[in-house]
């Protein structure tokens, strides 16, 4: 089980972007957590994967466990190998100027041994449209075929966890549908799964639980059903429900958020 | 007409020698994106630490002992603090490094006694030298450039300018400014032909840098490690969230690269000798990785032997009609125009552009 409590993240020793954040995510689930551009939902990634140093950023406050052990300030690369969490971020995360191939070697670096060519024919057992085209130059792939390369290669770790910060960034809605009902595939396995995404109808459809952060706050947790039902969920994250804002506070933060980005 | 290929002959040699000191650049350059201008302090070092082991040369007490003791302080905190040995092991085995390079340093390696003939010998002290350099290499890394990961590179190619001058300052502190006789004394392999005369010396900097080179490359596209660094010199944020360690990769990369730096300054070296106003060769490399392309290994080839040639036919046609030193300035002359053609060197990459 990993556990955030009241979690505080500032880059460069002034940008305070996460304001104690504390979340539970249990062994084997479908972790979902949804929240506007600039909400925090990648620095608080960045942090439970280690890679929040390479951004200049520190965690102030608050501590991250694995089964009641801290890994707060540990390397990325132990948080990978001792913990098997494994961060796929966002934007496609893959190397454009390395082969297909050389892509899924490059991320098993870390775990190298004879069962590597194997897990390489399973991982294009996932997503068999990568086998014909593993010779090819992973920047010329499309978006789609991109993104499940990325989770291929973080397949290649052996995740025990994986955090997915916004798989469906731009990909067409039919894609999408495949990827998610490949990363619930994956959950089938044993995987246990943190999704980041804006587009919250969907993610909803495969999570039973979900968290929503504002400014760096959780500000609603609850199970993939509520959270659909629920009024400003969906008129923001939806695009449905009440058409005028329920207080002018609400819409007041939206417009100012929307300036800082 | 046997002129001209004679010269041009002599200029790929050299070019050689030129393209490795690119190599070492462009690798620099593609994982971290800076500018090594420290390559001439590294190309001295490098060759004065074969110079030690070769020619036994060693160096009075005050001067060996303080160098073991850096070593010692450097190999415990490494030990202790990056590989999280425990103390009790961190600190012995530091102690036992440091008291081996004194030795080395101050009593020598005593290889001319023990192993009498040259080519054996070099055989010897050149891996061994090489393994010293990248290894100093190392060291310069883990001390200067670590600590910048994830910074701007232009800071990390500033911080190589003052490297520059301390490592220079320490190389005089340590052997003085003098010039030190350098013959290598390998096999003769001069090359004799009708008209053509290929001296020994330069037949043997081109066929070892060649070689050197070629086990870059291999190293680089054919293991694991070497895909690796492919890998983190693509971006180190992806690198590192796929758990390739990427400050060691970088750690790697400067070895590799003072090891070919070493190689290449032992080479010029056995041209004349070895002393510390030798670094400005190291600047040969600009012109060699501006006009093969920054990022391009096989740039760094071509630009070499381009360059070579350049000085060559300088030397040859230009400087006879009274322009003296024109040798120095030819390569420059020739980076600007290719600049003016192609801006990102010959062999600059080609972007991958989506939208
Ligand atoms: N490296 C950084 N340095 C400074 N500020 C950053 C950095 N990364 C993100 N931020 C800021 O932190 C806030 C949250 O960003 P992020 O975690 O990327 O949000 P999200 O992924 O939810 O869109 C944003 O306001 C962003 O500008
Ligand atoms: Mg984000």
């Amino acid at each position: 089980m990993l556990s955030i409590e009241n979690l505080r993240v500032v880059y460069h020793d002034v940008i305070s972007v996460l304001n104690g954040i504390s979340l539970e995510v249990k062994d084997g689930e479908v972790l979902i957590i949804i929240g506007a551009n600039g909400a925090g939902k990648t620095t608080l990634l960045r942090s439970v994967s280690g890679m929040i140093e390479f951004y200049d950023g520190d965690i102030i406050e608050g501590d991250i466990k694995m089964d009641g052990t801290s890994i707060k300030g540990l390397d990325a690369t132990d948080i990978m190998k001792r913990y098997g969490v494994t961060y796929v971020m966002e934007d496609r995360p893959v190397f454009w100027y390395l082969t297909i191939e050389e892509n899924l070697g490059a991320a098993s670096f870390s775990r190298w041994d004879k069962r590597v060519k194997a897990d390489m024919e399973e991982v294009f057992g996932y997503f068999p449209v990568l086998r014909p085209m593993k010779g090819k130059r992973a920047g010329y792939a499309s978006g789609g075929e991109q993104q499940m390369l990325a989770i291929g290669m973080a397949l290649m770790t052996k995740p025990k966890i994986l955090l997915l910060d916004e798989p469906s960034l731009g990909l067409a809605p039919l894609i999408t549908e495949e990827l998610f009902s490949i990363i619930s595939q994956l959950n089938q396995t044993d995987i246990t799964i943190v999704l980041v995404e804006q587009n919250a109808h969907a993610a909803l459809g495969i999570g039973k639980r979900g968290y929503v952060v504002e400014m760096g706050r959780i500000v609603l947790d609850g199970t993939a059903q509520e959270l659909l039902e629920n009024e400003d969920v969906r008129e923001f994250y939806l695009g449905s429900g009440k058409k005028e804002r329920k207080s002018y506070k609400d819409a007041k933060r939206y417009k100012r958020r929307k300036r800082w980005l | 007409m046997i002129d001209l290929v004679q010269t041009l002959g002599s200029g790929i040699l050299v070019g050689l020698v030129y393209a490795l000191l690119g190599l070492c650049i462009v690798i620099i350059f593609k994982a971290s994106e800076a500018f090594n201008f420290a390559i001439g302090e590294f190309l001295i070092l490098g060759s004065f630490l074969f110079y030690v082991l070769f020619f036994n040369e060693t160096l009075p007490w005050h001067r060996a002992l303080p160098l073991g003791a850096l070593i010692f302080l450097f190999f415990s905190y490494v030990l202790f603090f990056d590989i999280s040995a425990r103390f009790l092991i961190a600190l012995p085995s530091g102690l036992v490094t440091g008291f081996l390079i004194f030795c080395v340093l101050f009593f020598g390696l005593n290889l001319p006694s023990l192993v009498p003939s040259p080519l054996l010998r070099f055989i010897i002290a050149f891996p061994l030298g090489l393994l010293a350099a990248g290894i100093v290499g190392s060291m310069v890394e883990r001390i200067t450039i670590k600590p910048l990961l994830g910074r701007s590179p232009i800071s990390m190619t500033i911080v190589t300018l003052g490297l520059g001058f301390f490592l220079r300052g320490c190389i005089q502190l340590i052997w003085g400014s003098h010039a030190y006789p350098f013959f290598l004394d390998l096999p003769d392999i001069t090359i004799e032909m009708g008209d053509f005369l290929f001296l020994s010396d330069p037949i043997w900097a081109g066929i070892l840098s060649l070689l050197t080179f070629g086990l870059v490359i291999v190293f680089l596209f054919r293991t694991r490690w070497g895909l690796a660094i492919r890998a983190t010199s693509e971006d180190q944020a992806k690198a590192m969230a796929f758990g390739i360690n990427a400050r060691f990769i970088l750690l790697i990369v400067w070895a590799i690269s003072a090891l070919c730096i070493a190689v290449a300054g032992i080479m010029i070296s056995n041209f004349g000798a070895l002393q510390v106003g030798m670094g400005f060769v190291g600047l040969r490399a600009i012109p060699v990785v501006l006009i093969g392309g920054m990022d391009s290994i096989g740039g760094a080839l071509v630009g070499g032997v381009i360059v070579g040639m350049c000085e060559a036919l300088a030397g040859a046609y230009l400087e006879p009609m009274g322009l003296i030193g024109f040798k120095d300035v030819a390569p420059y002359i020739l980076l600007l125009i290719v600049l003016f053609i192609r801006p990102y060197g010959l062999f600059g990459t080609v972007r991958i552009e989506r939208v």
